[in-house]
């Protein structure tokens, strides 16, 4: 994708309709996202509560420095990172060999690879709520399965393992499908030849899956990798809805984490640190994704 | 006989697969269609169909209202973030600038940023201007994210377009406006299709910016659906038959437009 070296023109032009069609975006985006994002960084300046009483002090890096030392920031980030190690790698393994399964013609696999594709387009919220449903004690379907497998506590989610395990549970579910689709698309791009040459050498199918057929879609890998890596780090809704951080914290991601400080502590200077931290790490990622899209390495 | 065993093994493998993520979907429209009670049984496969959680979320005004709110505030970031997005794409698909590259660059950028990160400051900002309250505030906040994957989404596709015609109505002495909107536009129509489809399913989804400003009378739908769980008891049937309502969209839109799903995601359109 080049955006701009593709568009040679003879003639130098003059720079106002280049303003007229870009200006309008750029104003918008520096109303509602780069003074916003400055406000949040000098918030985290401060000692500014959500109700604003008294005024407001310049305190310089004590928040950040609180942030350091608060071992429940540690907590949320390391469930976090636990997260993200745990559920990516199972999407990513889950849409892959999906994805060379479907990689053929066979009846219906048009109207099951797009009804594949609907869990991922679910609102996040619905979807948190449906797992809440599935494993209520009782009466809950996925609670009646778990029960006759004997599988776990009764009430997964007042359970702080197993609460923690349907968080990633839900998350999985959800979100191999968006890697399936990309995988599969890079796949369907791949010259036959290259399988067709690998039978011809007689290579079973674990060969041609480690010398064919993964260096071929490292690249799509890598981004599918990477956009699912920025989009697993601000994870909220689900989480808010299906445990509320709980029980006890076992559940409190980041996000939530940042929600809580702000909105039920009030401590919306201290939330804005952390939230600072989060977009400082998300936007590192997004350098590099952005860097590989405008490469042509997307897909 | 190989052949067709290796077909067979491929279709119901797909099939188990498909049902398997299709069942928490279909838990929650079955759900819609069951009373309180039946839910509550021990049973979960016992099924006697009623309308009645469907009369008990129409009735209930709260929930009417915010269906409506939830259609203007999509409808609304949507037109703003298409019709300033692809304007923005086409200017810098068409006209060769070095600060372009570094434009791009940033709003592609720009659509990663934490929603939780802004949540807070717009937050203060909008009680500031009195704009938690309105449709407007929450408009503003939904444009943040539509606008940037709108362009991300775009840009490709506008870049794909030739420009002959838009070079023969220049000679003609169009302006460039006028060659924008008559000339290119039509052109692209697919792409804007594209851009304004996921731009409104991403908006219908979003559930963050509707959460923190709960005290305002507007609740979003993602938010009144989260209302049914209720202080005591959920009221898991309306909540079912609300969810159903609200996914009725990601139904239409999933079928319909499975050939643009790629680009679609690929943009960046997944929102936690």
């Amino acid at each position: 994708m080049r955006y701009s070296k593709n568009t040679v023109t003879k003639r130098r032009r003059g720079a106002s309709p280049f303003f007229l069609f870009v200006a309008p975006a750029l104003l918008i985006v520096g109303f509602i996202l780069i003074y916003p994002i400055v406000y949040a960084v000098a918030l985290s300046f401060t000692d500014r509560t959500l109700l604003y009483l008294g005024t407001t002090k310049f305190v310089g890096l004590a928040n950040y420095s609180e942030m350091l030392r608060d071992r429940n920031f540690w907590h949320s980030l390391w469930l976090q990172l636990g997260f993200i190690a745990v559920a990516l790698p199972i999407e990513l393994v889950i849409g892959f060999f999906v994805a060379i399964l479907f990689n053929r013609e066979f009846p219906l696999s048009k109207l099951l690879k797009s009804l594949l594709m609907l869990p991922v387009f679910v609102l996040p919220v619905l979807s948190g709520l449906t797992w809440r449903l599935m494993l209520q004690p009782g009466y809950g379907v996925l609670a009646s399965f778990f029960k006759v497998l004997s599988l776990g506590p009764p009430a997964w989610l007042a359970d702080m393992t197993y609460a923690y395990i349907a968080v990633l549970l839900q998350d999985i579910w959800r979100m191999w499908p968006f890697m399936f689709m990309i995988i599969y698309a890079g796949l369907s791009s791949m010259p036959s030849e290259y399988i067709e040459a690998a039978h011809i050498d007689g290579a079973n199918f674990f060969q041609r899956l480690y010398y064919v057929i993964v260096p071929y879609l490292s690249p799509v890998l890598a981004t599918a990798f990477l956009l699912r890596l920025i989009d697993a780090l601000r994870i909220f809704s689900e989480v808010y809805v299906m445990t509320y951080g709980g029980p006890s914290n076992a559940t409190m991601l980041l996000s939530l984490y940042i929600n809580k400080q702000a909105f039920e502590f009030g401590r919306i200077s201290y939330a804005s640190t952390i939230a600072v931290f989060l977009l400082v790490v998300s936007l590192a990622l997004s350098y590099f994704a952005v860097k590989r899209g405008m490469r042509g390495e997307a897909t | 006989m190989k052949k067709t065993i290796v077909a067979w093994v491929v279709l119901i493998s797909a099939l188990v697969i498909v049902a398997v993520e299709l069942f928490p979907i279909t838990v929650i429209i079955f759900n819609g269609f069951k009373r309180d009670i039946d839910i509550w049984s021990k049973n979960p496969f016992y099924f006697k169909p009623t309308l009645m959680s469907y009369k008990n979320i129409f009735s209930n005004q709260d929930f009417v209202r915010s269906l409506k709110s939830s259609m203007i505030v999509a409808s609304l970031s949507t037109i703003v973030s298409v019709i300033f997005g692809a304007m923005a794409s086409y200017g810098l698909v068409r006209f060769n600038f070095k600060v372009n590259t570094l434009i791009v660059f940033i709003l592609l950028m720009l659509r990663m940023v934490p929603q939780m990160t802004l949540a807070l400051p717009f937050y203060v900002l909008f009680r500031t201007f009195n704009m938690n309250d309105n449709v407007f505030g929450l408009s503003l906040a939904h444009i943040s994210f539509n606008l940037p994957y709108v362009v991300a989404l775009l840009l490709p596709f506008f870049a794909s377009i030739p420009k002959e015609f838009e070079e023969a109505a220049k000679v003609d002495g169009c302006t460039s406006m006028g060659i924008f909107w008559r000339i290119f536009l039509p052109l692209a129509s697919a792409g804007i299709v594209v851009a304004t489809v996921f731009a409104f399913l991403l908006s219908w989804n979003e559930f963050i910016y509707g959460l923190v400003r709960t005290e305002s009378r507007d609740k979003t739908a993602p938010v009144a659906v989260n209302a049914f769980l209720g202080q005591y008891a959920p009221l898991w049937g309306q909540l079912s038959a609300a969810g159903t309502i609200m996914l009725l969209p990601v139904f239409a839109i999933t079928l319909g437009l499975q050939r643009y799903i790629i680009k679609g995601l690929s943009a960046g359109g997944i929102k936690g």
